[in-house]
């Protein structure tokens, strides 16, 4: 092999080992200042989910930086060392290796292990999201061409652009978007601070669950899917108050009560429930009320939402002014219809149902929630 | 030093000595001609106007962020920013990798005179400008300004220009298609013998599985087209809420497309960077099966993450599960490749050709791409950053990091094979560096904006984000004029460029063999191929041309000039 210029020198390159140390002194010390500064992120945890999500960030930022400088690093240590040199021959060539099993063996084991390690480490924060907190605020948020509208149980009128909540209480919050007659497209809801994010969707109902933690405010409420020409002004202002100070903005509102801690309807539709049979409820259902609702979870929506959990679910969004929905508060919108975030419905005049027909329909959803 | 022995079977060859006359009359030779070369040359230049086009609506976009109040009327911005987006996936990005770099490249270095079927290939080639000038002509009618994924409903109360992108964008769909059936069987069927498949070049392997994924995706997405035209024009209910429709079933059927589709775009890319970084370190790639295999890997696991795009659009929650965890597979192909490359640095003969510049760039930009792709992946880190700056700094870092230098590197690297003239050394090494570092300024500080922030898709924003956007911008200048050098290089090299010679790279595949740029028809004989194709140690020619395949391990050296550089 007379015509091969090969460098013979099969070491790793001169200085291989004290780069390599380098390289892992440096991503520590990258480590260390990420864990110990609000690195990547720097932005406040005002609520639950914040800092287990940040724990996330920091472990990526940490993970993923080292993996950047040992490529970036080796590279440009590689290029330097490899580089071919004025003096080398023209027809000089490489170390003539195909391949290593060894260290292929490795870098694909160790990346593996890395990315198990990473998957679930995603999955523990992802199920710490899920939780189904006791004692809850459920409230709906619904995007608007360009703005924010909040409804809270109780408050007959939703509040427009201003977000409250109480301190420590937990926030189931349903999101969705347009109201009927609006033309229908996508917002998102988004507060950088408490690092959650729901996609307003119109005819679907997403759900965001939270626990605000620390006094404070304005923070701001993003759209965060495009939504028109003006989608880059669509804020809202979001505050976690005291209880105290809740409690009185709440009242300035027009709410009475406390909106986290449930409680009585406000109307009662007069119609003696007792009556009704499940089994002509059912008959009925499916003539009067199954073009517009499925028999499912509330979020399967048709024209209006699903039924089949309306009694026994307790992330169940606004039924009537109230964050239980009873029987009653069944019998007095078919009574009466609704108009609302979520849709409209005509009374029972207009939908031909008379008050008989309201308790077997309720004997029938009171059976669908118990199943 | 590992040295293959010489085979000692000969390898059978046909005679095929017939050709067919080159055209002499100007359409058939250069507007509608069968030759893939002519057809990349068509590509080329027409993926380059679009990129000039689409790269002049991205400096609209920053001169509208340089004030927090924005500086064009939101609605002119809106159409601005989505016409970029569209224009870059589709007009740019995908005919430069598959259309300009698979025809040009692929045939010849699989030794064959033409793809399997020419006359597909210039059916696929002119449904290119038309689709491009119909997206542009959307101008006109208001073009499509809910950004290049057109989610409805809001897509569907825009004006006529969306359903011209809807028809654009179809074009677009069959040629890919076409161009991927044309490949794939080209690909199976034409190479010369004794290019088993682990003699292919790694181009091709990417070629090969770029093409499936262009048969299979494509289809999800012209159907969703499709609908988005009927119920557009038509009224049929496929997406409106209001009617009974699903506006996140074109999420799923647009990501079941658009997620392949960034392995469309970056795959053939990998094939360029495993080409450049043997030749210019002097080495055989290292670990060429798993390198071959992971292309494929991707290309499979590419089908089933799409709804990782979609975690904050309302799906069941622990579908989420199952998307996370296959979505981070992927890092591990992916790392494999990036090891694979980096191992060949080691030990060679690096020379800095603008090339290998930008090889070595694309491996730090994709690399950082790859990182930032993970904090996605992760689901509770992605209910922050999903709709933000983030998923911007994110896409540019491994499309404009990743396809975009591979393209720049495939440009320097094949250039002298195209036209058989060499461009500017030192021109084309200022412009990697200007390049790079550009780039960088322009789309690292987006990942912050995101985070703490900013939204996507905003004609103006909250002002205290203003000083990074500026800078962003400022930079975005400097990224836009380094792109003038490189085409101030291709004219120089049409005026001033030395005659580059059948091989001036001294790389050892099949195109390299021949002239430059090469004869009609390529291969006068079919060539053998003897080796694998990096070998740049072995005494063994890659392929014998002329002289029969036993003559050619009887005496290596005695084969034509043009079969070995060392």
């Amino acid at each position: 092999m007379a015509h091969q210029v090969a460098k013979t020198k099969v070491s790793l390159g001169p200085g291989f080992w004290l780069v390599t140390a380098g390289i892992l002194i440096a991503s520590a010390i990258m480590s260390y200042f990420v864990y110990a500064s609000g690195w990547p992120i720097g932005l406040p945890q005002i609520a639950e989910p914040a800092p287990e999500i940040d724990s996330l960030f920091k472990f990526l930022g940490a993970v993923g930086g080292t993996i950047f400088n040992i490529v970036t690093g080796y590279i440009i240590y590689f290029a330097i060392v490899f580089r071919r040199k004025k003096s080398d021959p023209p027809d000089a060539i490489g170390v003539q290796v195909h391949d290593n099993p060894v260290l292929e063996f490795w870098w694909t084991v160790i990346p593996t292990v890395l990315v198990v390690i990473l998957a679930i480490f995603s999955t523990v924060i992802w199920s710490s999201l899920q939780n189904t907190a006791g004692d809850v605020l459920t409230m709906e948020a619904i995007g608007h061409q360009y703005y924010f509208s909040f409804r809270y149980p109780k408050l007959a009128n939703p509040v427009n652009n201003e977000m409250h909540v109480p301190v420590n209480v937990p926030v189931t919050l349903h999101v969705t978007s347009a109201e009927p007659g609006e033309p229908p497209v996508d917002h998102g809801f988004w507060v950088p601070e408490v690092r959650l994010k729901a996609d307003m969707v119109p005819g679907l109902i997403n759900t965001l669950r939270f626990t605000p933690t620390q006094i404070g405010g304005p923070y701001r409420i993003i759209c965060t899917e495009f939504c028109g020409a003006l989608h880059g002004t669509m804020r809202a202002t979001f505050y976690i108050d005291s209880q105290k100070d809740f409690d009185k903005w709440f009242a300035k509102q027009g709410g009475t009560g406390g909106a986290a801690s449930g409680g009585a309807a406000g109307a009662s539709s007069g119609i003696a429930l007792a009556g009704g049979t499940a089994a002509a409820g059912a008959t009925l259902f499916a003539a009067k009320c199954s073009a517009c609702h499925a028999t499912d979870a509330f979020s399967d929506k048709k024209v209006g939402p699903g039924l089949g959990k309306i009694f026994a679910d307790p992330g169940h969004p606004k039924l009537v002014d109230s964050s239980a929905p009873t029987p009653d508060d069944a019998a007095l919108i078919m009574k009466k219809g609704f108009t609302g975030d979520i849709g409209q419905m005509p009374d029972a005049t207009t939908n031909q149902i008379s008050d008989g027909d309201i308790a077997n329909l309720v004997a029938y959803l009171v059976s669908l929630s118990k199943k | 030093m590992a040295v293959a022995t010489p085979t000692t079977t000969p390898i059978p060859r046909p005679v095929l000595d017939h050709i067919h006359p080159e055209p002499t009359g100007f359409i058939r030779k250069y507007i509608f001609s069968i030759d893939h070369k002519i057809i990349a040359y068509q590509y080329f230049i027409t993926a380059g106007l679009f990129f000039v086009i689409a790269g002049l609506l991205a400096e609209m976009i920053r001169i509208d962020l340089l004030k927090h109040t924005g500086v064009l009327t939101p609605n002119v911005y809106n159409q601005v920013y989505s016409v970029h987006g569209s224009m870059m996936v589709w007009l740019v990005i995908i005919p430069f990798v598959s259309g300009a770099f698979g025809n040009f490249v692929m045939p010849l270095q699989i030794g064959a005179r033409d793809v399997a079927f020419p006359w597909l290939n210039l059916a696929a080639f002119w449904m290119f400008p038309p689709a491009g000038l119909i997206l542009l002509a959307s101008f006109a009618f208001g073009a499509p300004d809910a950004g290049w994924t057109e989610y409805p409903p809001i897509s569907l109360q825009a004006p006529f220009g969306t359903s011209m992108w809807c028809i654009a964008i179809f074009l677009i769909g069959i040629s890919s298609t076409l161009t991927g059936i044309n490949f794939l069987v080209t690909i199976f069927k034409m190479r010369a013998p004794g290019m088993t498949f682990t003699r292919m070049p790694l181009f091709v392997w990417a070629s090969a599985a770029t093409a499936g994924l262009n048969m299979v995706a494509t289809t999800a997405l012209a159907a969703a087209l499709l609908a988005l035209f009927l119920e557009r024009q038509f009224g049929v209910p496929f997406y409106n809420p209001t009617k009974g429709g699903s506006p996140i079933l074109w999420q799923h059927m647009f990501w079941f497309y658009s997620h392949p589709a960034v392995y469309i775009m970056i795959l053939p890319a990998f094939g360029i960077i495993s080409e450049v970084l043997p030749t210019f370190s002097r080495k055989p790639i290292f670990g060429y099966k798993m390198i071959a295999f992971s292309s494929v890997a991707i290309a499979l696991l590419g089908f089933m993450v799409w709804a990782h795009h979609m975690f904050t659009s309302g799906m069941a929650p622990w579908l989420q599960l199952p998307f996370m965890i296959i979505t981070m597979l992927i890092a591990i192909p992916t790392g494999i490749k990036i090891f694979s490359w980096m191992a060949t640095l080691w030990g060679g003969s690096i020379e800095f050709s603008p090339a290998c510049l930008f090889a070595l760039g694309f491996l730090i930009t994709f690399t950082l791409g790859g990182v930032t792709g993970f904090f996605l992946a992760a689901v509770p880190a992605d209910l922050h950053e999903h709709g933000t700056y983030f998923v911007v700094g994110h896409i540019h870092y491994v499309l404009y990091g990743g396809s975009v230098f591979g393209i720049y590197a495939g440009l320097y690297y094949w250039w002298p094979k195209m036209t058989g003239r060499m461009m500017n050394e030192r021109l084309g090494q200022w412009h990697a560096w200007v390049t790079f570092v550009a780039f960088n300024c322009t789309f690292l500080p987006m990942h912050w904006l995101g985070l703490l922030g900013m939204p996507r898709r905003v004609a103006m924003y909250d002002v205290e984000f203003e000083f990074w956007n500026q800078v962003v911008s400022i930079c975005s200048f400097f990224l836009a004029a380094s792109t003038l050098m490189i085409m101030g290089n291709m004219l120089w090299s049409f005026k001033n460029g030395k005659k580059a010679g059948p091989n001036p790279w001294g790389a050892r595949t099949l195109e390299w063999m021949i002239s430059s740029p090469p004869p009609y028809y390529n291969f006068k004989k079919v060539p053998a191929v003897l080796a694998a194709p990096y070998d740049f140690g072995n005494p063994l020619p890659y392929i014998g041309l002329d002289a029969e395949p036993g003559a050619v391990e009887a005496t290596p050296q005695s084969t034509t000039g043009l079969v070995h550089a060392h």
